[in-house]
């Protein structure tokens, strides 16, 4: 807990934020419209008395009133996902649209990947990259069991992905994951300026590459489930230095968020990264996640 | 990292016409259930796709493994009967609800039903559930062991 310090002067109610994260995340899961419509979900849940509020921001988003969502059968039967809320954010902003070409270029184990399929009504293209052998089976597992059709997986380091033009790009990238502590507290033992600055090499590497991917007026969400400012605007302004994307601001009623950071340790970020988006466990009682939207020029 | 490109050189797409005749014969389904997909080989299995232009990269999958024809006769998989399964009109077996938990639970059952021996669906009202093999009063839940769940496991069929 302790290493969060570093961020009392850019959190906004530093002690709430810390409260809050001391606290168990809600259950959270994604209504699959591969396989149920959600009012048919909905009545199944209320059917068995599982309490169910729709997130105000996402209407496939449902926060439950139960420990393990894991056990029902709706979930064994693809008719459901885990996710957690703010993970929903990213395929969200990105949109595509049914018969787009797409590449999630960090995909294991899956829940982003099938949130876009779904989006695209299983018609198109999907391509779900992951370098991680290991890691190939729990995305495999999720893509059959939620019916996701549109889905072909690549195993490439993502930073050389062959020459390729698609309509959107996800690069959900690895990162220091400060923000899932509500999950697992360990992962806070492990973060170090170090670490974060080990993680931004590679996360430049990725997200030059996925602007590179990109067709032109194509759209490329950048996105971390870390409060590093060095894995995120950091990252963000050295791909904008490139000249070869404009950033938009992304807006999801209901669901609030801060603005970029203008400044990190003595160095100024230029304004348009305020157009990024925080997102604070306390502010939506989530996890912690930072999303930025790239429009390829 | 190269990719391991020696496997995945080996998806060959197939002529979609000797599949949709395989499904047809068995479970009696409409053509235009197949409309919108692809369908490739990779060694002893068929999988199912998106009908696009694959761009030209090295696959680990593509879309769903649907058949296995490792086997005779072939065997269909429960994911893929999950997608398509729905507009099957023979070879299917509506479970009650007793049923439809042992089935999910991936235990054997007596029942009598009035089908052709063989690989068939199981269904609970318009759900289904996947696979099973019956034959002699018997069905035999073929569900991978990680999409079983015990009898515990909460919520309706």
């Amino acid at each position: 807990m302790d290493y969060l310090e570093r961020y009392r002067e850019i959190i906004p109610d530093f002690e709430d934020f810390l409260a809050t994260i001391s606290q168990p995340l809600p259950a959270s899961v994604r209504i699959n419209t591969l396989k149920i419509s959600r009012d048919r979900l909905i009545e199944r849940l209320d059917r068995t008395g599982i309490g169910n509020h729709v997130l105000k921001w996402y209407p496939l988003g449902l926060r439950l009133d139960m420990d393990r969502p894991g056990k029902l059968i709706d979930h064994t039967l693809g008719y459901i996902h885990i996710q957690e809320e703010v993970s929903m954010v990213p395929p969200l902003v990105l949109d595509p649209k049914p018969g787009e070409m797409v590449l999630d270029m960090c995909a294991a184990p899956g829940s982003k990947t099938t949130q876009i399929a779904q989006q695209m009504e299983n018609r198109g293209l999907v391509v779900a990259n992951e370098p991680s052998l290991g890691r190939l089976t729990p995305l495999r597992s999720n893509c059959e069991r939620l019916g996701a059709i549109n889905v072909a997986i690549t195993r490439y380091d993502g930073s050389r992905f062959p020459d390729c033009q698609f309509d959107r790009v996800l690069a959900d990238v690895p990162c220091s994951s400060e923000g899932t502590s509500r999950k697992d507290l360990k992962v806070l033992n492990r973060s170090s300026l170090k670490r974060s600055l080990d993680l931004q090499r590679l996360q430049v590497s990725l997200l030059k590459r996925a602007v590179a991917l990109t067709r032109p007026g194509g759209v490329i969400i950048y996105s971390t489930c870390t409060y590093a400012p060095e894995e995120n605007e950091s990252v963000v302004e050295s791909v904008l230095d490139l000249g070869q994307v404009h950033m938009e601001r992304l807006s999801l009623p209901g669901l609030i968020d801060c603005p970029g950071l203008g400044e990190w340790c003595g160095h100024k970020y230029s304004d348009e990264l305020k157009l990024c988006s925080r997102y604070y466990p306390h502010a939506n009682d989530t996890g912690g996640f930072f999303v930025a939207k790239l429009i390829k020029n | 990292m190269s990719p391991s490109s020696s496997r995945t050189e080996k998806f060959e797409a197939i002529d979609s016409a000797e599949v949709i005749a395989a499904w047809q014969s068995r479970f009696d389904m409409p053509g235009e259930a197949f409309i919108g997909f692809a369908f490739y080989r990779r060694a002893q299995n068929i999988w199912a796709f998106s009908d696009v232009d694959l761009p030209r990269l090295s696959y680990e999958a593509v879309g769903m493994r649907m058949m296995s024809l490792k086997e005779k006769p072939w065997k269909p998989t429960t994911c893929a009967l999950q997608v398509f399964g729905r507009h099957a009109r023979k070879n299917t077996v509506a479970l009650n609800s007793e049923q439809a938990r042992r089935f999910m639970s991936g235990e054997s059952q007596d029942l009598e039903a009035d089908v052709e021996a063989g690989f068939v669906i199981a269904l609970f009202q318009d759900q289904v559930l996947g696979c099973g093999l019956y034959s002699r009063g018997k069905l035999v839940s073929q569900l991978p062991k990680e999409r079983r769940i015990s009898v515990d496991t909460e919520g309706d069929l």
